[in-house]
């Protein structure tokens, strides 16, 4: 077992290892750099002092090995863009985007295993079929686009909700009570958006497992030994959580794709935010960082899915 | 944000109380007060106004941070004309002209409550001209020798060469800073100075904070020697979606939003708690041409290195009918490589006419025919094709590029737009100059000296590479000359002669057109800079809402 774990975290470390040189070489390759990024108006002359300055007329191979060195010293480098280090670049966005993406994965995980168990116990029922097209419906929506209508329903029609950004222009004013509630009605849109087709994927794992664990032999002999139908059913839905704990390792790549956009619509300043502002400034050690701190994140998410299903599934912890 | 809750109204009078007997001036008690929320699409990446190169920071800097003098609406830079005292009160010239003792404002204070000395001028010179630092307008005070110090309140400016335009380069350029904060600091570590993120400045309003991603907040400084701002407070909030921008605005969370596009403007002017504001614009777009072979510079381009293909491609486009169809009455004709707000005399030359029937036999006496009957005309076996290249951040640019592919087809020439990340563009265009055509565009600074940075041989921004001596010399001898009237017939040169070489085509000056709620009463906005008189503006006291009320105290 635990040599199982050392091994799955091993395996991790290398694909992270991997991501941040394939962003790194890729970026580099990419036309421009952080001078031209600038923009139109600046002279040659700025920008010769511009790339003395962060060595970017090194060879590929030189800028590489200075940011390999640079990183395995536990410096995550200086951002040209934002004209401080990458930790403290990471360190205003790391933590919002995982305000937003653990309470999405929180919402998404309750909501789907709750409405898939629901579904899966009365599978093939009318309301079965019509959840299950709702969730279909949902599940196609592009999700920068339903993060639009929610803006546009929610904030600019009904005025119920905030637009945008974390907290309100004058948060600072506020008591902090109202504080508290300020944060709160900033989150439910970017939430909603995020969580919803992850309750959708969810829901359809969880139904097809509840399905067939409703079918199984052990549910027969419960319901002939007399026990209450909720207990049968609580029974069968234990059974049905492997396909669920290893789908979660795997929505995590997907919420992280996810944030970008929806980070992107409400201006909420996370890492999808912080990503593509630097993308487009050619920051590269940003972007490295991003790059190690999702593949990390993804690698982390899968091993652990890894370890719970080890746990959950009783044939796997003995064998 | 709603502001309406009972308990958050008692705090914002407690506050108010409080800041009243502090005599910080309560919103509610004063003829000023009140909050004003712009909403941007990014935030700069220093507030240290040497290295702010970008739209974002320009406004943020320009109310904290004061110049020696303020050029005037009209924009004048010739002399000292139209300038006014900032924080100095007064300059002599000397007799030869090459030098300008500035006499300081003996009441300016920084907000930190230091007086500020004429050594703060001279570290400023210092720092603006570092090779240590990347500093974009360095190129612009070459004409300036250096800074000295006479008295604690006099700071002298001497020249290399006497010019029309040496106040301007020794006021304009520069926001002057605090060296009792900065000059412990090695130059090269100024980037990375906290100063950056929290700076001390001079002006109406001062810092007071930066949520990275969300916003900056400046406040009035009460205490400043020029008097304390009218509004209260000015928030930059950040939303890098442009719907979500125009959202806020509508939704009341945001009071102004500058650059409009045209598909916003009807939603807006149907808005009533919103006006339109107009601003002069300071810039022009245009598709210029390269005129040396991209693979080998050594070369005339074999297409535009003539000056006929570069002429009848001109005269083959309405540009009228084309600033109608993408701008509709938000755009105008751009009259040549600068906008008209800085020419003085728009009839002193004459552009190419619209004319496609001259445009086809200009190109048919080039030997530019079509030889095999494919629709496009040829020479020598070279098609007439080229692409134009276009960044994809702009879509009025994208909008361009289709409709001049459509109006070079007519007279035979295949012209096919290439749409690139801003990145790539600016790779190929101002780096390796691998392209054909490009739609590209310039912001300008007051003056003309523009044109010389991008038009002259050599100049930093001369993508095309086009070449010429009376040009140049043209050029030279406007920007040189001290008599205004010889000015304007040297640009009436300048401006005849690129239209007849026609290195590029000049299209359109976009009308900047901002948002605002109507709480604000505003002063008139100057091209350069709509927020130069930011610290004047006010709200309506019969339109005042919540966040208006405030008052200057500090947060619970």
């Amino acid at each position: 077992m635990l040599r199982r774990a050392l091994l799955r975290f091993a395996q991790g470390a290398a694909v992270v290892v991997a991501a941040a040189t394939i962003a790194f070489l890729l970026l580099h390759l990419a036309p421009g750099d952080p001078a031209t990024a600038l923009g139109e108006g600046l002279s040659p002359e700025l920008r010769a002092t511009i790339r003395a300055q962060y060595g970017l007329d090194d060879s590929l191979a030189t800028q590489y090995w200075r940011w390999l060195q640079t990183l395995l010293h536990g410096d995550l480098g200086w951002s040209r863009a934002e004209h401080r280090s990458v930790a403290a670049v990471l360190g205003d966005a790391l933590p919002r985007s995982l305000m937003l993406m653990g309470c999405a994965l929180t919402v998404s995980l309750v909501g789907g295993m709750l409405i898939g168990a629901w579904q899966g116990a009365r599978a093939g029922s009318r309301a079965d079929r019509a959840t299950s097209l709702g969730l279909l419906i949902v599940y196609s929506i592009p999700e920068f686009w339903f993060a639009l209508m929610l803006m546009v329903v929610f904030a600019h029609h009904l005025r119920w909700l905030p637009a945008t950004g974390i907290t309100s222009d004058l948060y600072e004013y506020l008591t902090p009570g109202e504080q508290r509630l300020d944060r709160l009605r900033h989150l439910i849109l970017p939430l909603t958006s995020l969580s919803l087709i992850g309750v959708a994927v969810f829901a359809r794992y969880q139904r097809l497992a509840m399905q067939e664990s409703m079918a199984l032999p052990f549910v027969r002999t419960a319901r002939a030994k007399g026990l209450a139908e909720p207990a049968v059913r609580r029974e069968a839905w234990r059974a049905a959580l492997l396909p669920v704990i290893s789908i979660t390792g795997v929505m995590l790549p997907a919420l992280l794709t996810g944030v970008v956009f929806v980070e992107r619509v409400f201006s909420w300043p996370g890492m999808g935010y912080t990503m593509i502002r630097a993308i487009e400034a050619r920051d590269y050690p940003v972007v490295s960082a991003g790059v190690i701190l999702g593949s990390a994140a993804t690698a982390l998410g899968a091993a652990l899915a890894d370890i719970a299903r080890d746990f959950a599934d009783p044939r796997v912890r003995s064998a | 944000m709603r502001l309406a809750p009972l308990r958050w109204l008692a705090s914002l009078l407690c506050i108010g109380v409080a800041s009243c007997t502090s005599n910080e001036g309560g919103g509610e008690t004063r003829n000023g007060g009140g909050t004003l929320v712009v909403t941007v699409p990014a935030e700069p990446s220093t507030l240290f106004p040497p290295l702010v190169t970008g739209v974002q920071g320009m406004p943020i800097i320009g109310v904290i941070f004061d110049r020696l003098a303020e050029i005037g609406d009209a924009l004048e830079t010739f002399g000292d004309r139209g300038f006014t005292p900032r924080l100095a009160t007064g300059w002599r010239w000397a007799p030869d002209s090459l030098s300008i003792a500035f006499t300081l404002d003996s009441t300016a204070r920084w907000h930190d409550g230091q007086p500020v000395t004429a050594e703060d001028v001279r570290y400023t010179f210092r720092v603006y001209t570092s090779d240590s630092l990347a500093v974009d307008v360095k190129s612009l005070l070459g004409n300036i020798d250096s800074v000295s110090v006479g008295d604690p309140r006099t700071a002298t400016f001497w020249f290399k060469r006497r010019m029309p335009r040496q106040f301007y380069d020794a006021t304009y350029h520069m926001f002057v800073l605090p060296s009792h904060l900065l000059d412990t600091i090695a130059m090269a570590k100024l980037e990375s100075a906290a100063f950056g993120r929290a700076p001390v400045g001079t002006g109406r309003f001062r810092f007071a904070r930066w949520d990275p991603g969300q916003r900056i907040e400046v406040l009035a400084d009460t205490a400043n020697f020029r008097g304390s701002a009218t509004l209260d407070r000015v928030i930059w909030s950040i939303a890098p979606d442009f719907s979500a921008s125009t959202v806020r605005l509508t939704a009341g969370d945001a009071d102004f939003l500058e650059m409009l596009r045209p598909e916003n403007m009807a939603g807006i002017a149907r808005m009533p708690s919103l006006r339109i504001l107009e601003n002069r614009a300071l810039g022009y777009s245009f598709l210029g041409f390269n005129l040396r072979d991209p693979k080998n510079r050594s070369r005339p381009n074999v297409l535009f290195g003539d000056v006929r293909v570069r002429r009848a491609l001109t005269m083959a486009v309405d540009r009228e009918r084309l600033v109608r169809n993408v701008f509709d009455s938000l755009g105008m004709v751009a009259m040549g490589p600068a906008p008209r707000a800085l020419i003085s005399d728009t009839s002193a030359f004459t552009p190419l006419p619209f004319n496609v029937a001259a445009a086809t036999a200009l190109l048919d006496s080039a030997g530019w025919s079509d030889h095999d009957g494919d629709g496009i005309r040829d020479r020598n076996g070279v098609p007439l094709a080229f692409t134009i290249h276009i960044p994809s951040s702009s879509v009025s640019r994208q909008r361009y590029g289709v409709l001049l592919q459509e109006q070079f087809r007519q007279i035979g020439v295949q012209a096919t737009p290439l749409t690139l990340e801003n990145n790539a563009w600016n790779n190929a265009v101002y780096e390796r100059f691998a392209f054909d055509a490009f739609l590209g565009g310039w912001q300008t600074s007051p003056g003309l000296v523009g044109v010389r940075q991008v038009w002259t041989s050599g100049g930093s921004g001369n993508a095309g590479l086009y070449e010429n001596a009376v040009f140049d010399a043209h050029v030279d001898s406007a920007l040189a000359t001290f008599d205004p009237t010889a000015s304007r017939r040297y640009w009436a040169r300048v401006f005849q002669q690129i239209h007849d070489d026609a290195p590029a085509i000049w299209l359109y000056e976009q009308r900047t057109m901002s948002a605002i709620s109507r709480r604000f009463v505003t002063t008139p906005l100057r091209a350069d800079a709509w927020y130069a008189g930011l610290a004047d503006w006010r709200v309506d006291p019969a339109l005042r809402i919540d966040r208006d009320r405030i008052g200057r105290g500090t947060p619970p």
